[in-house]
């Protein structure tokens, strides 16, 4: 309750209950000597002293009143510190593992739907795109005879030498089924485009044992194509491991042991797209030093290092020509 | 005793904090602008975090794509990239606030050269490194910026050596380098930092010109030993001030990742996403922009095709001016209109810096022939020169005690107008985004009207102060604090409701995709409410009845 005055007709507050509270606090203060109010010294510094003196004893505030302000804030700042925990999952990194393969349709460098039938025949260009996984590099190949014209290409079992087990390689698809598709990592020791590629009829001839590096094939690569009567080559320059891209990248000479895995198309004949949707044969070979890929191909999806998952779209890319 | 009083004595006991070596601070200077330095620190520190969250993420050889990982699939990934890239940005403009701050009243002089030049030096670390940073996205943008840099320095065969060292084997699109350097250069303004902030402690913050109005401006030792120790006020005002800053570094990038389709000239300034890769078709549609920060540059590169004479103007002169000018300017004399020669020029270079930046951002590229330079520059010049001639110091400077510039008041009715409008869109589609935009501008306008309304309605106690004798002025100037402590008491409890309403919300955002950047928003919204009952209750408990410059 504040202490009124009556002054005439007009009512002068005097003191409000506060004001008489802290008053009191403050005589208390003064007279206590461990915080002695030091009268020499106001004389000396004046209201400065009193007023550093008031905030330090008697704190302007009163002892409730900061806890409660104090209790406020530090509810604030938990508050706040509840709030950033949900935002401590920035720290888990999001998990790359696919489930499953997913369904991937093709698209052409400017982002369209590639079309089947435009897909030009044994074209030496190296032609990829990524999938399961980006990072993961494959061939995209419409295979033709000699003559450029496209072949069908039949189902066939397919040996993996490091262990003697087959796999059911499905054929080629597409218009002419005549599409394939292969991984882009040499399966021997890993190598990648443009040291691995695809070489057209036109360029499987003896004339390759002396072209420059990543075109030269070995004396043993072209006998191998020769026996099996293979109008062209999947071939890796780094160490000479060939591959028959119409039996399902089946090996033809090491020092691979392995195929090269398949990917599997899908050909929507109603609108001409392509899509990938799964692997099969071995996994990927992997870019890291831990060895032997599995022979699981969908083991390659949880202990992958190359990225994540393509997602239901993947762009295919034809910009190098080894040959020129 | 009670037990929190226990263990907080205890910890300062522990850890000295009643006597720290840090410089007391005087009533009077428990101000923003005396604290600019600390707003700049606070945002590195932001920066530093946040950048070193994102390198757990971020693959140099992939630099697009793994940006775009860390936008798309990361959790809170874009919150994170977004304030990291704003919060260089805050701390480009609060240096060249802080530095421009310190050129005008003269902070440079004897004894604080040292700790001027540092303070240049960090800002070229700090813009060489915001442009590395800035590459390293690797989008559209990332590229023609590096390959106008590097044209830049090969144009000078001398200085073609320089583009190994700097960009690595960045043809290949290999940033391991760029990201090496930018790390180093963060390093380097990290260690310069320690140096300026222990020679800024020991010749302690400058003091108002009214207690010294002549270089060398210090407190004596026996001076500041008196005032207020870093424990505890001095922490209470720095973490209010610090989280605010990250408050607004937070809610801004991400409350503008929801803006689409704005005009190209708002791009650099207000779009945090990244461009298209270099190598797309969508690339050839876009145009390509420096990061604002260089954007005076850019124009500057349209004045002249020589690189050499591009450089002097936009690199070299201004940057020797700046560290060389403590022994330009050595009169003892701080007032600005008392060393006008140098006012001038650091008007000058401020309108120069800001005309040429948005000239740049809205003609790019667009070559500018000598007599429009000429016109350009030469106009402010005029205007400049003419306006210091006729401006004197005035002796006694009779100043309202807490007046609000212009500025602000504009800035107050500018964030009403958004609010208004904000409120009208909330009403007319409710959704979480219009209501977090109408939050963010509210509380924007909440803390404005909090500051614009406690002037408004203190008006005749502040005006009539000189005309009373002491003792009363105390009385009256005690008795309206209470009332604005009591408000203040009032608004912390509010904030702490909305504090624990929005942090609810927060747990419910998804980490990842289009709603996940309200995190960000929000997590700023709740920062600025920390903030600000932190600076409230440094006001209630701290503040004194009059808070004098003497």
């Amino acid at each position: 309750m504040p202490l009124k005055v009556r002054i005439g007709n007009n009512e002068v507050r005097v003191l409000r209950s506060s004001d008489l509270y802290f008053v009191q606090k403050l005589l208390k203060a003064m007279r206590n000597p461990k915080t002695k109010f030091n009268s020499r010294e106001f004389t000396t510094k004046g209201e400065e002293y009193l007023f550093n003196y008031v905030s330090k004893n008697v704190g302007g505030v009163d002892e409730g009143r900061r806890n409660f302000l104090k209790g406020i804030v530090i509810g604030v700042a938990a508050a706040t510190v509840v709030g950033i925990i949900p935002g401590l999952r920035v720290l888990v990194p999001p998990v790359e593992q696919a489930s499953g393969f997913p369904k991937s349709l093709l698209l052409d460098s400017s982002g369209n739907p590639l079309k089947a039938s435009l897909i030009p025949v044994n074209s030496p260009i190296i032609t990829l795109y990524e999938y399961p996984l980006t990072g993961e590099p494959n061939f995209l190949l419409n295979l033709g005879d000699k003559d450029g014209n496209p072949i069908s290409i039949s189902p066939i079992d397919v040996v993996v030498p490091q262990t003697g087990k087959t796999y059911k390689f499905p054929g080629g698809v597409g218009p002419h089924n005549s599409i394939v598709s292969y991984s882009a990592i040499c399966q021997h020791l890993g190598c990648t485009p443009p040291y691995i590629h695809f070489y057209p009829p036109g360029n499987v001839s003896p004339s390759q044992l002396t072209a420059p590096e990543p075109d030269t094939l070995t004396a043993q690569a072209l006998l191998a194509a020769k026996q099996a009567n293979v109008p062209a080559l999947i071939h890796c320059d780094c160490h000479g491991s060939t591959y028959d891209p119409y039996k399902g990248a089946a090996v033809l000479t090491g020092p691979t042991q392995r195929p090269l895995p398949t990917i599997l198309l899908e050909y929507d004949s109603s609108t001409d797209y392509l899509y990938a949707t799964g692997a099969l044969g071995v996994a990927t070979y992997p870019e890291g030093s831990d060895g032997i890929p599995s022979q699981d191909p969908t083991k390659d999806l949880d202990t992958s290092q190359y990225g994540s998952s393509v997602g239901d779209k993947t762009q295919v890319q034809a910009n190098t020509n080894p040959f020129s | 005793m009670s037990l929190g009083k226990r263990v907080s004595n205890w910890f300062a006991e522990r850890l000295g904090l009643d006597d720290l070596p840090f410089f007391k601070t005087p009533d009077y200077m428990f101000h923003a602008n005396e604290w600019l330095g600390a707003l700049v620190a606070a945002s590195f520190i932001y920066t530093v975090i946040s950048g070193l969250i994102l390198l757990l993420y971020y693959n140099a050889a992939a630099g697009y794509q793994s940006t775009e990982a860390i936008i798309n699939q990361v959790p809170y990934g874009s919150v994170v990239l977004y304030s990291h890239l704003y919060g260089s940005y805050a701390m480009i403009i609060l240096a060249y606030v802080h530095m421009f701050r310190n050129y005008f009243v003269g902070a440079y002089k004897k004894p604080r050269e040292l700790l001027w030049i540092l303070g240049v030096l960090m800002l070229v670390l700090t813009l060489g490194a915001s442009f590395l940073g800035y590459s390293l996205i690797g989008d559209a943008l990332a590229v023609s910026a590096v390959d106008v840099g590097a044209g830049i320095v090969t144009s000078i065969p001398q200085l073609s050596f320089l583009i190994p060292i700097i960009f690595g084997n960045y043809d290949t699109g290999d940033y391991t380098r760029v990201l090496a350097l930018h790390i180093i250069l963060v390093a380097l303004i990290g260690l310069l930092f320690v140096f300026h902030f222990f020679l800024a402690e020991h010749y302690g913050m400058m003091p108002s010109r009214k207690v010294k109005p002549k270089a060398p401006a210090v407190y004596t030792k026996e001076e500041w030993s008196k005032f207020n120790p870093w424990w505890p006020r001095n922490f209470v005002y720095m973490s209010s001030l610090v989280f605010m800053t990250w408050g607004f570094i937070l809610a801004i990038p991400n409350a503008l990742a929801y803006l689409n389709g704005l005009p190209q000239y708002f791009n650099p300034f207000m779009n945090p996403k990244p461009a298209p890769p270099p190598n797309s078709p969508a690339a050839a549609h876009i145009t390509t922009y420096p990061p604002w920060f260089f954007l005076f540059l850019y124009k500057i590169a349209d004045f002249t095709s020589d690189v050499v004479v591009f450089l002097m103007i936009g690199v070299i002169i201004p940057l020797i001016y700046l560290l060389i000018v403590p022994f330009l300017d050595r009169t003892d004399e701080l007032h600005p209109l008392r060393r006008k020669v140098f006012s001038g020029i650091g008007i000058l270079m401020i309108t120069y810096l800001i005309q040429t930046s948005l000239w740049g951002d809205l003609a790019p590229g667009v070559q500018v022939s000598v007599k429009d330079q000429v016109i350009a520059y030469l106009v402010p010049a005029i205007i400049v020169a003419l306006g210091l001639t006729f401006l004197n110091p005035m002796e006694q400077k009779v100043r309202p005690s807490s007046a609000i510039s212009p500025m602000t008041s504009i800035l107050f009715v500018v964030i009403s107008l958004l609010f208004s409008g904000a409120v009208v869109q909330l009403i007319d589609y409710p959704s979480p985004l219009t209501f977090s935009i109408a939050m963010f501008l509210g509380s924007l306008f909440f803390l404005g009207a909090r500051s614009m309304g406690s002037l408004v309605l203190n008006k005749n106690v502040s005006r009539s102060v000189p005309n009373r004798p002491v003792s009363e002025v105390n009385t009256s100037v005690m008795i309206s604090n209470e009332k604005k402590k009591r408000l203040a008491e009032v608004i912390m409890s509010i904030l702490f409701v909305l504090v624990v309403v929005i942090v609810a919300q927060m747990w419910t955002i998804p980490p990842t995709g289009y709603a996940s950047n309200l995190f960000g928003v929000d997590l700023g919204l709740v920062f600025l409410m920390l903030g600000e009952s932190i600076s409230l209750y440094h006001y209630v408990v701290y503040k004194k009845p009059t808070e004098k410059e003497e």
